[in-house]
C-alpha cells in the first residue's frame, strides 16, 4: 500500500458516504443509510491498515496521517448519531467534512517514512493518538450541530440541545482520556507529566473551554452563549491540533511537531 | 443577555486577582516556588487542605465563604484558567523576554502571579466541590465526583509540590563512574548513588538515498530506502538502484571504493547505479553519510544534481547502567527512551548521547528526576481515566434543566 493509492480507496468511500447521506433522506429504511456508510468507512479503514502494514508503524507519526483518522473517524461519529438520535443531516455534514480533509491528504501529501523515532515508541502511542482522533471527531460533530441549531429561525428544542450535550460529554470524555494517556506517556519519557508545551497549553485550553460549557449548560438560558461557546471552543481545538505549526509563539518551542 | 449579580461578582473576584497578581509581579518579579521545598510544601499543602474543610463547614454560616462554592464562583473560575491558558498560549515563554509582555510575566506564566493566583482560585473551587461531593456523595454522578477528586489532587501536587522536583542531567562517559550531576538551574546536585556506564548500544533505521540539488540545497521529497542489495525507486527522473549495500564500511585515504570494515568509526555505505530517463546518462558509485571518521561520500549525477545520504536515524538506543546506592545496594539496568529506570524516589531516563559518533557513541546522557508527588499524581491521573471512561459510558440520555434560583447556587 502507498500514499498514492489514497486517491481510489477514498474514492469508493465517499461514493459509499454520499449514497449513506442521499439514503438517509431517501429510503425509508434506516440500516440501507447505515450499511452504505459503514461500507465506506470500511473502505477507508482498509486503506489505514493497509499503510500500517506497508509503513511497518502505525499511521499516526505526521499530521497527514493524524488526517486520515480524523477522516475515518469523523464518518463513524456521523454514523453514531445518526443511529442514536435520527438527525438525516448528520450523515451529509460528516461525508462533507471528511471529504475537506481528504481533499487536505491529496492536494498536501506528506512524507511517509517508515521511521518513528524512539520517544513515539509507546503503549501509549496508539491509543494517545487514536482516543483524540476520535473526540477531535466528535467535537466536529458537535460544532456542526451547533451550527445548524444556532442557525435555524426557531429556538433549539430541550431534545435537540440534550444531543448536543450528549456528544459534548463523549468528546470531553475522549479528550480527557487523550490528554491523562499524554500525561502518563510523558512521565515515562520525559520524566514530566505536564511542561506546558505550546501543544499541551492549547490542548489544556480546549479542555477547560469544552468543561466549561458543561458547567454553564444547566444554568445559562441563553442558546446564543451556549452555541458561542462551542464554536469558540471548536476553534481552540484546531489550534491545538495544527494551529500551533503556524502560530509564532509556538515556533520552534514543541516537542509535539514530527 | 443581562449578567446575573452573582456572575459579576464572581467575574470581578477573578478581575480582583488578576489586577493584584500583575501588581505582585511588577513589584516583586516572578514567583520563586522554592519556599515549597520539603517539608514546607507539604506543610502548607496540609494547611490549606484544613483551611477548605473549614470554609466548607462554615460556608453557610458566612455569606462570602459559601460565595467561594456556587456555581457562579467555579464558572468564573473556569473561564478565567481558559483566557489565562490562551494568553499563555499566545505568548511565547521565554525567560528572558522584556518589555511589556516579560514585566507582566505572561513570557514565564509557570511563574507569573496572576496565573497562579487565578490558578488557586481554581484549585480552592475544585477542591470545595469535591467536598460537597463527599458529603452529598449518593446525589452525586461517578463521573463528576471522579473527576473533580483526580483534578484536585493533580492541582494540588502540582502547586505544592513544584517545589520538590529535582531533574538532574548527567553525562557519563563510558567505564567512568558519575555520583553527580547539574540541575536544570545549573547548579552540581550530589546524587545517593553511583551512576557506571557499561554500555551504549543503537539500532539506526535502513540508509536512505535522496537526490539533492547543490544549487539550491533542496533535497527530494521521494527517497530509497535501502534495506538490501538490489533495491530500487525513481526519484526526480532518475532511476536508482542499490548494487551493494554495507552497513560498515570504510575506505583507504586515497582509494574512493568502499569495503566493508567492522571497526569503530565504520560508516553505512551503498554502492548506486542511476539511470536518467529522458536522456538514459547513466552513473554509478559509492554514497556515503559518512562518520565522525569518514567523510561523506555523493555521487555527482550531472552539474547541479548528486545522490547523498543523510544520517541515519536512530530506531532504538540504550544505555546498560551499573547503580551503586549507598547503602552498597548494587543494581544492572537497561534504560532506553520510554524505559527509565527506578531507583528509591528517583527515575533515571535516558535523554541523548554523542550525535557525532552516533552509534558509536561512549557517551550516554542520561537525566535523574526525583518527584515526592509522584504517587499521588499517578493514581489520581488513573482515576481521571476511569473518570473519562465512565462519563463515555453514561454520557447518553441525561437531560439537563436550567437551574432556577436557591437551586442554581449550589
Amino acid at each position: 500500500m502507498t500514499w498514492d493509492q489514497l486517491i481510489w480507496y477514498a474514492a469508493i468511500a465517499v461514493m459509499c458516504w454520499v449514497a449513506g447521506a442521499v439514503l438517509a433522506f431517501r429510503s425509508s429504511r434506516r440500516w440501507t443509510a447505515v450499511v452504505a456508510s459503514l461500507a465506506g468507512s470500511a473502505v477507508f479503514m482498509a486503506f489505514i491498515i493497509g499503510m500500517w502494514i506497508a509503513l511497518e508503524r502505525p499511521p499516526m507519526r505526521t499530521m497527514g496521517e493524524t488526517r486520515l483518522w480524523y477522516s475515518f473517524f469523523l464518518s463513524i461519529a456521523g454514523i453514531a448519531v445518526y443511529v442514536r438520535w435520527r438527525y438525516k443531516w448528520i450523515l451529509s455534514f460528516s461525508t462533507l467534512m471528511s471529504v475537506v480533509f481528504i481533499c487536505v491528504n491529496l492536494l498536501k501529501p506528506e512524507i511517509h517514512s517508515k521511521s518513528l523515532m524512539p520517544a513515539l515508541q509507546s503503549v501509549w502511542f496508539v491509543p494517545h493518538v487514536i482516543v483524540y482522533m476520535f473526540a477531535y471527531a466528535m467535537m466536529g460533530a458537535v460544532t456542526i450541530f451547533a451550527l445548524y441549531l444556532w442557525l435555524k429561525k426557531y429556538d433549539a428544542t430541550d431534545e435537540e440541545l440534550s444531543a448536543c450535550d450528549n456528544l459534548v460529554r463523549i468528546g470531553w470524555a475522549f479528550l480527557t482520556l487523550g490528554m491523562i494517556m499524554g500525561a502518563l506517556w510523558a512521565k515515562e519519557a520525559w520524566g514530566d507529566f505536564w511542561t506546558w508545551d505550546p501543544k499541551e497549553t492549547w490542548a489544556a485550553a480546549t479542555w477547560l473551554s469544552y468543561l466549561l460549557y458543561l458547567h454553564i449548560r444547566g444554568h445559562v438560558k441563553d442558546q446564543n452563549t451556549l452555541f458561542a461557546l462551542l464554536i469558540f471552543s471548536f476553534l481552540l481545538l484546531q489550534m491545538c491540533w495544527y494551529g500551533i505549526n503556524y502560530l509564532p509563539s509556538a515556533q520552534g518551542a514543541s516537542i509535539h511537531v514530527y | 443577555m443581562t449578567l446575573q449579580w452573582g456572575y459579576k461578582r464572581a467575574f470581578g473576584r477573578c478581575a480582583l486577582l488578576f489586577v493584584a497578581g500583575t501588581a505582585l509581579q511588577m513589584i516583586f518579579g516572578d514567583l520563586n516556588n522554592e519556599f515549597l521545598r520539603y517539608p514546607w510544601g507539604l506543610i502548607i499543602a496540609l494547611n490549606y487542605l484544613y483551611l477548605l474543610v473549614l470554609i466548607h463547614f462554615q460556608k453557610h454560616r458566612w455569606k462570602w465563604l459559601g460565595q467561594l462554592a456556587d456555581h457562579y464562583a467555579c464558572t468564573s473560575a473556569l473561564a478565567s484558567m481558559v483566557v489565562m491558558t490562551i494568553i499563555f498560549g499566545l505568548t511565547r515563554q521565554d525567560p528572558a523576554s522584556e518589555g511589556i509582555v516579560g514585566m507582566l510575566g505572561f513570557s514565564r506564566m509557570t511563574s507569573s502571579w496572576a496565573f497562579n493566583l487565578l490558578l488557586l482560585y481554581f484549585t480552592t473551587t475544585t477542591g470545595l466541590a469535591v467536598m460537597e461531593d463527599l458529603q452529598h456523595i449518593r446525589k452525586r454522578r461517578v463521573a463528576a465526583v471522579l473527576s473533580h477528586a483526580a483534578v484536585f489532587v493533580v492541582l494540588v501536587a502540582g502547586i505544592f509540590g513544584s517545589g520538590d522536583k529535582l531533574r538532574v542531567s548527567v553525562t557519563l562517559q563510558k567505564g567512568q563512574p558519575s555520583h553527580w550531576g547539574i540541575s536544570r538551574e545549573g547548579e552540581q546536585v550530589d546524587l545517593p548513588f553511583v551512576l557506571t556506564l557499561d554500555e551504549f548500544r543503537m539500532e539506526e533505521y535502513a540508509p536512505k538515498l535522496y537526490v539533492l540539488d547543490a544549487m539550491t540545497e533542496q533535497s527530494s521529497r521521494d527517497f530509497l530506502s535501502v534495506e538490501q542489495a538490489g533495491d530500487e525507486a525513481t526519484i526526480d527522473g532518475w532511476h536508482l538502484t542499490a548494487v551493494e549495500n554495507l552497513d560498515m564500511a570504510g575506505h583507504m585515504p586515497d582509494s574512493d571504493e568502499y569495503r566493508a570494515m567492522e571497526h569503530v568509526g565504520a560508516a553505512p555505505a551503498v554502492y548506486v547505479r542511476a539511470r536518467n530517463f529522458r536522456t538514459g546518462v547513466e552513473r554509478e558509485g559509492w554514497v556515503s553519510c559518512g562518520s565522525f571518521v569518514f567523510e561523506p561520500s555523493y555521487l555527482f549525477l550531472d552539474d547541479r544534481l548528486a545522490v547523498a545520504m543523510p544520517r541515519r536515524e536512530a530506531k532504538h538506543y540504550l544505555s546498560r547502567l551499573q547503580v551503586v546506592e549507598e547503602d552498597g545496594a548494587h543494581h544492572n539496568f537497561d534504560i532506553e527512551v520510554n524505559h527509565p529506570a527506578r531507583v528509591g524516589a528517583w527515575r533515571i531516563y535516558q535523554m541523548g548521547y554523542d550525535t557525532q559518533r552516533g552509534r558509536w557513541s561512549e557517551v550516554s546522557v542520561v537525566e535523574c528526576v526525583r518527584d515526592g508527588w509522584y504517587s499521588a499524581v499517578h493514581i489520581a491521573l488513573w482515576t481521571m481515566l476511569v473518570a473519562g471512561v465512565v462519563m463515555f459510558l453514561t454520557a447518553g440520555g441525561r437531560k439537563v434543566a436550567i437551574k432556577q434560583g436557591k437551586e442554581a447556587k449550589q
